[in-house]
């Protein structure tokens, strides 16, 4: 029911978001009172949750290992890398074997699988270590990877700024059935009008909205599967107690293995729809130790050990991002455009209101962002869903039903 | 160009090492890339770490060891070059790393936030200079004036540490590591996003260096120096110089400091057991403030020295720059001795200059390379010795 409800939420939500924002300035006597201004400026744009998703499904991987197997994996952004380099370089016919008719599904799947034989290298050295020690070799292979990717020519010309997408628009959907498929990308993508007779038109945007969003719903479910199997039963074993899991007789290594291995299968899933969203990849937004540190601080605002939590996090952090954007729609222009002359240039101390406007708030998302980490960090431990699930006794799907019941007498 | 490769693998202990520099040799002769290129670093890594490996205890003998046997190839002034820049390398890595491994060695808290402070105190120390430093001081004034700047920005940041630990640290440390490394990173993030509206407001460019303050430095230290070019012909820059004695005399006196005063039994003796010390009566609480606060000093003073160093200087990109290298060392070394940081920061730092050397002497240009070298040992390191040099697996509890 409730996976439901979150599911109806995001897919009514960017049909909803247009007329929001289109909603009309009204004169209401003592002023002009302009909604449509006011939700462009505090409602998240399709864009942000677009980016939402990859960095959600991200979040959730890592959260996937970190969350419930304990082991702080903190070159994760290794995997996803791998899976959107992967796309990049099959488009662009680099990849020997591969043409670059190859349909973007086959790669994306055969990109994660080149992450799960990384990851099974890379977790077999490192998980004869445990703690900051895990943490630090993993993070110490996806640096060596990072550098070598930012220093190798074959990529691209300018393997600093990373390869664009040269080969055909990669299309989401059923491989070899072109019925089934949809083109990615906010300019190169497919576009609907009056869908099924409704009068609704589907943007590019909006259509690569939902194709990503349908893979990461299936990706969420899949990994949830394997949370409530036996399989993630002992993975959180492990994370409780590694010590009495092995003396219960599990075989620890090979569980956290393949717990590591799945997780870099669905990082390289999320890199590769950012890829081909992007039509881009770059060493800086792939590899780096910050892709890895940003899925950290969503994966606690929404709580870690609850793999739906990373995505409410991914939501918050790109609600945060569009708010304090200076680009479409964000608190600045809104400000300055909203608020009197008067007030914007009254002068403190030779600083006036604009300059504040645009020095503090202006695209300083990662300023109040980290503001928002540390005082989880501090209070919130448990996170958006962690907290939530404290308080009810359970899991939400679970347990609101018969919370709604009560209220309901 | 085969020669050059050659004699690194003559010292490279390993058999391994030595069969994949063979068929590396193969494959760099057909010219297959950048990619062959990076293995290569990590080979030479493994050889090198190999090395120390089979010398227990000398490690550092096995870097020297490496260098030398560059001698019968290179005149001397390569020797001295290589040797002495890997000496300044290593003072920098020491004075970068070592806040780190004494709040890690203390309380078992990796500082995520070592790199922002770093960065801090580049900025305040590099705003103090360029203040001090007017146009006609001369080099002994501005050395004068360093050292005071130093001793301004340590003792103002170890104060910013400690209020930190009391109001921010503390009140977490019954919950698992993995939170205290989670809220110092939030701190460094806060930190990296006021530096950058401060420079931004102030009309510094926060991502390139800060060439004013970099221009404060005296121009013998900017210049190759003349002691060394008349001692071995080798030009090197009169910064490194400057670097290995402010190296060795912090090293003296942190080593001074854990050895020879009270608030260093303390420290010595909460890395071991901290629970047990506090039984003893002794303040752990009040130890922790003080150490966070002088973690938080010497990483700052790590800050104002990069001010000066050509290859870093004030700037925002810092923070994660010390964060990742001060990670690096510290985790060679053993996460929280002494010892193993001093001995990591010379491996570090003499492997660093001895393939800066090797790829730049015209046979392979290779970018980004002390990153590669670096996080290469890292990795190397810890799969032969998880633990680091001269750590103890049990210390920070995990």
């Amino acid at each position: 029911m409730v996976h439901v409800a979150v599911i109806a939420f995001f897919a009514v939500y960017p049909i909803v978001y247009g007329p929001l924002t289109a909603f009309p300035a009204l004169d209401v006597g003592v002023g002009i009172v302009d909604p449509g201004a006011f939700f462009d400026a505090f409602l998240p744009a399709a864009t942000f949750l677009i980016a939402m998703l990859f960095l959600g499904l991200f979040a959730m991987s890592f959260d996937f290992v970190s969350g419930y197997t304990g082991y702080l994996s903190f070159g994760h952004a290794a995997f996803y890398g791998i899976g959107a380099y992967f796309i990049v370089l099959v488009a662009n016919g680099k990849v020997p074997g591969l043409p670059d008719s190859t349909p973007f599904m086959v790669t994306m799947l055969l990109g994660a699988l080149l992450a799960v034989v990384f990851a099974l290298a890379i977790g077999a050295v490192s998980f004869r270590l445990s703690g900051v020690y895990f943490a630090m070799l993993t993070l110490g292979f996806a640096q060596v990877l990072y550098q070598l990717v930012r220093n190798w020519d074959y990529v691209g010309s300018n393997p600093q700024q990373g390869p664009n997408l040269a080969g055909p628009t990669p299309e989401v959907g059923v491989p070899y059935v072109d019925s089934l498929s949809v083109a990615l990308g906010r300019l190169a993508g497919d576009s609907f009008e009056n869908v099924l007779g409704t009068g609704i038109d589907v943007s590019a945007t909006m259509t690569s909205y939902y194709a990503i969003g349908i893979i990461v719903v299936l990706s969420y479910f899949a990994m949830q599967r394997i949370i409530h199997s036996p399989f993630g039963r002992v993975m959180i074993a492990i994370r409780e107690n590694e010590e009495r899991a092995r003396a219960v007789g599990y075989n620890v290594f090979w569980y956290k293995m393949a717990a590591f291995a799945m997780s870099a299968f669905f990082a390289a899933i999320a890199g590769a729809l950012f890829a081909a969203y992007r039509s881009s990849a770059s060493p800086d937004t792939t590899f780096y130790f910050l892709v890895t540190a940003d899925a950290l601080i969503v994966t606690i605002i929404g709580g870690i050990g609850t793999l739906a939590g990373p995505l409410f996090g991914a939501f918050t952090f790109e609600w945060l991002e569009d708010v304090l954007s200076s680009q479409q729609g964000g608190l600045a222009p809104y400000l300055r455009g909203g608020l009197p002359e008067s007030v914007l240039n009254a002068d403190v101390a030779g600083v006036t209101f604009l300059d504040v406007i645009n020095t503090v708030i202006d695209g300083r998302a990662p300023l109040y962002l980290g503001i928002v980490f540390v005082l989880f960090v501090l209070f919130v431990p448990n996170g958006l869903l962690g907290s939530i699930r404290d308080r009810l006794g359970g899991t939400v799907a679970s347990r609101l039903p018969a919370h709604l019941e009560r209220y309901r007498r | 160009m085969i020669d050059s490769f050659g004699t690194i693998s003559s010292f490279s202990s390993l058999p391994l090492a030595n069969a994949l520099f063979v068929s590396l040799l193969a494959m760099l002769e057909a010219g297959t890339g950048p990619v062959i290129v990076g293995l290569f670093e990590a080979t030479a890594g493994i050889g090198v770490v190999g090395l120390l490996e089979s010398s227990f205890g000398f490690e550092w003998v096995g870097a020297f060891a490496a260098v030398a046997s560059v001698a019968p190839l290179e005149g001397l002034d390569t020797v001295a070059r290589i040797l002495i820049e890997g000496l300044g390398k290593a003072s920098i890595y020491f004075i970068i790393a070592i806040g780190l491994t004494l709040v890690f060695g203390l309380m078992g808290v990796l500082n995520f936030a070592h790199g922002a402070f770093a960065m801090v105190g580049s900025y305040v120390g590099g705003v103090l200079m360029v203040l001090l430093v007017a146009s006609s001081a001369g080099a002994a004034a501005r050395i004068v004036f360093f050292v005071v700047v130093v001793a301004i920005v340590f003792a103002l940041l170890t104060a910013v540490g400690a209020t930190l630990e009391v109001g921010l640290v503390r009140p977490i440390y019954d919950r698992t590591p993995m939170y205290q490394i989670l809220l110092t990173f939030g701190v460094g993030l806060i930190l990296e996003e006021v530096a950058r509206i401060v420079a931004t407001a102030r009309g510094i460019q926060p991502e390139p260096k800060w060439s004013g303050a970099q221009a404060t430095i005296p121009s013998a230290l900017d210049a190759p120096s003349e002691i060394l070019l008349t001692l071995f012909g080798a030009r090197i820059r009169g910064f490194y110089l400057f670097a290995i004695v402010a190296g060795a005399i912090l090293a003296v006196v942190v080593w001074a400091f854990l050895t020879r005063t009270l608030y260093g039994l303390y420290i010595r003796a909460g890395s071991e057991d901290s629970e047990m010390v506090e039984a003893l009566g002794i303040d752990v609480r009040r130890a922790f403030t003080i150490v966070f606060g002088l973690g938080t000093g010497l990483a700052a003073v790590g800050g104002v020295f990069l001010m000066w160093d050509p290859t870093a200087g004030p700037s925002v990109l810092l923070n994660l720059e010390v964060l990742l290298y001060a990670f690096v060392v510290v985790v060679i070394g053993g996460l929280g001795s002494f010892k193993g940081t001093v001995v990591a920061a010379l491996v570090v730092g003499l492997a660093d200059s001895l393939t800066t050397w090797l790829f730049t002497s015209g046979t392979v240009p290779f970018p980004g390379l002390s990153e590669v070298t670096l996080f290469t040992l890292l990795v190397i390191a810890l799969v032969i010795r998880p633990q680091g040099l001269y750590g103890v697996e049990e210390v920070g509890g995990h």
